[in-house]
């Protein structure tokens, strides 16, 4: 029985496949698409998303295909999220491709991650008309660039040169080997050196120069949004500086290559409505605390003044 | 500059009032710096919008394309109407279901109760963190006394649970100029659920103003040595064990740069033995008991693989959101790189 609902609700998302590939579905598709991404971005827009991109690898298993293709339809997802966040004016968008505990993974799984992510971002950004090109993407590789391997690190240099261009105003970050603790001790270690060479006082150390001299550099603005995909709730040594303050995360449950236009759409315009209650909320709170700040204090010295003071012994 | 007067001063009664007084100032202080922001991009908005597309020369367009965002926003107010009537059902959905497990898993101050519900786990943290909210003076279970009280149920439970750790993160840090009340807040919580003769030992720990205070049993007072092992250390954070220790740590590191240290010895192992002296150690589990997931600035390295578990729309430390975080924590996988 259950094998029965199980093919036909396959073959039902197969007719639905087949019928939003038809040309006009797909353009009435895109419109709508389009509708919905304009009407957005009359609210209040994050400025930077960060993705944990979690479940290609149990995406394949449940759907019984090999593991590249659960990773190949994870790209697939990214691009689409990509392409929404960037229409949108989300300006940057952080990837988490590689933890440094991915290492613990057995050599040939890390090699075939380390083939994937170069084919994918050259793909991405090799040729004059590919996506990030066309679209002014500039891509950043953020994280510990001394465990990449040599050939590896020399195309991904090469990329980011690539598309590194005056005009390119989105900025994709790509964590690749990144973790956060890795990431605050890179930040220390900069400062460190900076005080010994006499650049930096180190009285003058602050929260922002620790923000600074993070990986992601000065110019990346703070964090608005991080996804997590598949439902695990925990943050996986991703983003902890970034993330525990005035940083929205969600948690999904769904699977990254079944993360697709509506889920972040819907990510986005719940932290929008959020953020327009906030904007409506701030006029009344501090308003109203400024208030309660003035009325607050001794009742004594504002009472009216008493009548003139009496004794009945007149002396 | 702040900081550390509150660290020279904290412990006598007067400074009470002026520890309270900055942290409130540094509330209203970031709220206006979020509303300022706020403010801005409300204005940059429109601008936005119209000049965001590719024709901006000429007068007409951008008339039309005024009138375009008029349409767009109208549109855009009357989903978020609608939104807004669906957290309004939902919030009343998640105060019924709250209501009802509360009900359905009443502690009825028994440890064995709460032991019976740990039992049915087959694991349970080591560490347990916990984000209160200090609320309004005014409100039920609100003020100083509000948080101590949630603190001395916590322990309870964590003893009943048979966690050996307990850490209680509060922006502010306000209970930390309490700690007497707390203590004895704690210990009649405590002579409540296990009797007052066979009293669990505790200590409650102050990292920042580095203050450990282990239980005074008062039938005899001899006992003022501290015990080679307590039930329950419970540790009381702030926002400045987060940021601001590692910017200290920064300052402090950076100076020993080339006299003690070389650039290459500070790695993520040096400074985790750091601020595990100064801090703690990463807690396993972090309940919020607040409505909605927020961290509040808590010390970032400390939550790297830490399970995260919240309710929504639940506004105060309650026994069922405990329980339901010890069965989530039960059943993730601990996987790391995996």
């Amino acid at each position: 029985m259950a094998g029965q609902g199980k093919t036909n609700l396959i073959s039902l998302n197969g007719i639905l496949g087949l019928i939003s590939s038809f040309p006009l579905i797909t353009y009435i598709l895109e419109f709508l698409k389009d509708l919905v991404i304009n009407m957005m971005k009359t609210a209040p827009v994050p400025k930077h998303i960060a993705l944990i991109m979690d479940g290609n690898r149990r995406y394949a298993k449940s759907k019984k295909l090999a593991l590249s293709e659960g990773h190949s339809a994870g790209a697939d997802s990214l691009i689409q999220v990509l392409n929404t966040c960037y229409k949108l004016g989300v300006a940057h968008v952080t990837i988490y491709a590689f933890s440094i505990e991915n290492f613990n993974r057995s050599q040939e799984e890390v090699e075939t991650l380390f083939g994937l992510l170069r084919n994918r971002l050259s793909l991405l950004a090799d040729n004059e008309d590919s996506y990030a090109r066309i679209n002014k993407i500039k891509v950043r590789i953020v994280g510990n660039k001394s465990l990449i391997p040599e050939d590896i690190l020399q195309d991904l240099e090469a990329i980011e040169a690539k598309t590194n261009n005056l005009e390119s105003y989105r900025v994709l970050n790509v964590c690749f080997p990144y973790t956060s603790r890795d990431d605050i001790a890179h930040s220390v270690r900069t400062i460190s050196d900076k005080v010994a060479h006499d650049i930096i006082r180190s009285s003058d150390i602050t929260l922002e120069t620790l923000n600074e001299n993070m990986y992601m550099g000065a110019d990346t603005p703070p964090l608005d949004i991080l996804v997590r995909t598949s439902g695990h709730t925990r943050l996986s040594d991703f983003m902890l500086w970034q993330a525990n303050d005035r940083c929205v995360i969600e948690f999904v449950d769904v699977l990254w290559p079944d993360f697709k236009f509506l889920n972040i759409v819907s990510v986005i315009l719940k932290w929008s409505y959020y953020r327009t209650l906030e904007m409506e909320e701030g006029y009344h709170t501090t308003s109203g605390t400024k208030e309660k700040k003035i009325s607050s204090p001794d009742i004594y010295a504002n009472l009216p003044p008493p009548p003139p003071l009496a004794s009945v012994t007149q002396r | 500059m702040v900081e550390s007067l509150v660290r020279r001063k904290s412990g006598t009664n007067g400074t009470t009032i002026v520890v309270g007084r900055t942290s409130e100032a540094e509330k209203i202080d970031r709220r206006d710096r979020g509303e300022k922001e706020v403010t801005k991009a409300a204005r940059s908005l429109i601008s936005n919008f119209l000049h965001g597309g590719e024709g901006t020369g000429a007068a007409g367009q951008s008339g039309l394309n005024l009138v375009l965002f008029y349409v767009n926003h109208a549109i855009l107010l009357a989903i978020f109407f609608l939104i807004s009537i669906y957290k309004n059902v939902e919030f009343v959905y998640h105060r019924v279901m709250l209501k009802f497990l509360t009900l359905a898993y009443y502690p009825n101050k028994t440890p064995q109760l709460i032991r019976e519900d740990v039992t049915k786990l087959n694991k349970i943290p080591r560490r347990i963190s916990c984000i209160l909210n200090l609320k309004y003076e005014d409100d039920e279970n609100g003020g100083i006394d509000g948080l101590v009280n949630d603190i001395s149920e916590l322990a309870a439970w964590s003893l009943s649970a048979g966690i050996p750790s307990l850490s209680v993160y509060e922006y502010s840090g306000a209970v930390s100029d309490h700690l007497q009340q707390l203590c004895r807040s704690i210990s009649k919580t405590l002579s409540v659920y296990f009797g007052s003769d066979s009293m669990p030992s505790y200590c409650v720990r102050v990292p920042h103003t580095n203050t450990l205070i282990y239980n005074i049993n008062t039938e005899n007072p001899t006992s003022q040595a501290p015990p080679e092992k307590v039930d329950l250390e419970i540790t009381l954070l702030s926002r400045v064990d987060g940021k601001p220790t590692i910017v200290e740590l920064t300052k402090t590191m950076s100076e020993l740069v080339n006299k003690e240290l070389a650039v290459n010895d500070i790695t993520v192992d040096l400074i985790d033995e750091e601020l595990v002296e100064l801090v703690g150690k990463e807690p396993d589990l972090l309940v919020s008991f607040g409505p909605c997931l927020d961290l509040q600035d808590y010390p970032p390295w400390h939550i790297r693989l830490s399970e995260i578990y919240w309710e929504q729309d639940n506004l105060d430390v309650n026994y069922a959101v405990f329980v339901r975080a010890l069965q989530q924590y039960s059943n993730c996988k601990i996987n790391v790189g995996k």
